[in-house]
């Protein structure tokens, strides 16, 4: 059973490259209750504005592309249920480029800059097998949607010089990867990994079901301890 | 690695849920800062008490002893101390690779806490 309901929905609206300043836009929505926050931007957007921006592509949650805040938190807007009253801004601390959408320049830059690709076998080495809880392990790990919800959501980002957990996980990725032979310990130091407060948000929030943080304590357990040969 | 870890979430109502990660941050910051703060003021109270050079400022601040006897004032400075202790040994545990869930850690420790608060509101009325 779904209810009619109407929506409040408050959202910042800009468009940097043409000098309009951020403001909010009111509207007011009907829909029902089980609509989700997506669904209410598209109704906004086919109905009351069409000139607004904002993005998404497979609408079930598997491409992180219609990451936005709602009330303050990070959420995918194709999963999070809609809200009576609900403020929407977009993914901080990325660039507008407008109204909802976000530049992720930034984000791809700093994927290939860590060069995350494991070290082929060499042509005459002899290819070993991956155990299967490692594959299951690194298959879990590399279904990270890099929609930057855990960047968006964590302190550490906001006050000090931290890559952010989502760079943290992919490069526990790779240095859980028994081909890989990069410093991937170095790269975290390097990308903040002290920096990070322990506080879990970034695994309360990451809508794969992975853990960011534990891969940062893993890190850090590394540090301290050392890390067990591949 | 993450399996491992039970995951408060409801992705359907992510908005919706206090993330205990910024509650459990919040109030171990502020209890620190409590915990500073209470020492500074009890050193600089102590002295005014004490030292007799300071007794003509004594001598203007009659509610200096009893700010610093009142049991709510103890049993908020012996929660903060407990949860600081804790909350920080938890997190040093976790760098060693204890995997701890997060929420449930959090409640944990802070009904620990809670009861050095409970402790010191009790032993105010006799208990």
């Amino acid at each position: 059973m779904t209810d009619a309901v109407t929506m409040e929905v408050k959202i910042l609206r800009s468009s940097p490259s043409e000098g309009v300043p951020s403001a909010y836009q009111h509207f007011t929505v009907q829909g029902t209750d089980n609509m989700r926050v997506l669904d209410v931007i598209r109704s906004i957007y086919e109905n009351q504005a069409g000139d607004l921006a904002y993005q998404f592509a497979c609408r079930i949650g598997r491409c992180g592309t219609c990451a936005m805040r709602v009330n303050g938190v990070p959420v995918l807007a194709c999963q999070e249920r809609c809200k009576l009253q609900m403020r929407i801004d977009p993914l901080s601390p990325f660039p507008v480029v407008r109204d909802l959408v976000v530049d992720r320049t930034e984000v791809e830059t700093r994927y290939a800059q860590m060069a995350l690709t494991p070290a082929g076998p060499q042509s005459n080495a002899r290819v070993r097998p991956i155990a299967p809880a490692v594959a299951e392990e690194l298959c879990h790990l590399d279904s990270c949607l890099a929609c930057m919800v855990c960047v968006s959501g964590c302190p550490a980002v906001e006050e000090h010089a931290f890559d952010g957990p989502a760079f943290m996980l992919k490069l526990r990725h790779m240095q859980e990867h028994p081909a890989d032979n990069g410093d991937r310990l170095g790269q975290a130091l390097d990308g903040g990994l002290l920096e990070c407060f322990a506080c879990d948000a970034c695994t309360q929030l990451c809508p794969a079901d992975l853990s960011p943080a534990q891969a940062i304590r893993d890190f850090r357990r590394d540090m301290i301890i050392g890390s067990k040969p591949k | 690695m993450s399996a491992v870890l039970p995951l408060p979430r409801n992705t359907t109502r992510q908005a919706d849920t206090y993330i205990t990660g910024y509650v459990a941050r919040t109030l171990n910051r502020a209890c620190g800062m409590i915990v500073v703060a209470f020492v500074l003021v009890h050193v600089v109270a102590e002295a005014i008490l004490r030292v007799p050079a300071l007794a003509p400022v004594n001598a203007g601040l009659p509610w200096l002893p009893v700010v610093q006897n009142q049991a709510w004032v103890h049993a908020i400075l012996y929660f903060c101390i407990a949860f600081h202790t804790l909350y920080g040994l938890k997190l040093l545990a976790g760098d060693v690779g204890l995997r701890v869930p997060a929420r449930a850690s959090f409640l944990v420790i802070v009904g620990i806490a809670g009861l050095f608060a409970l402790r010191e509101l009790l032993r105010y009325v006799g208990l």
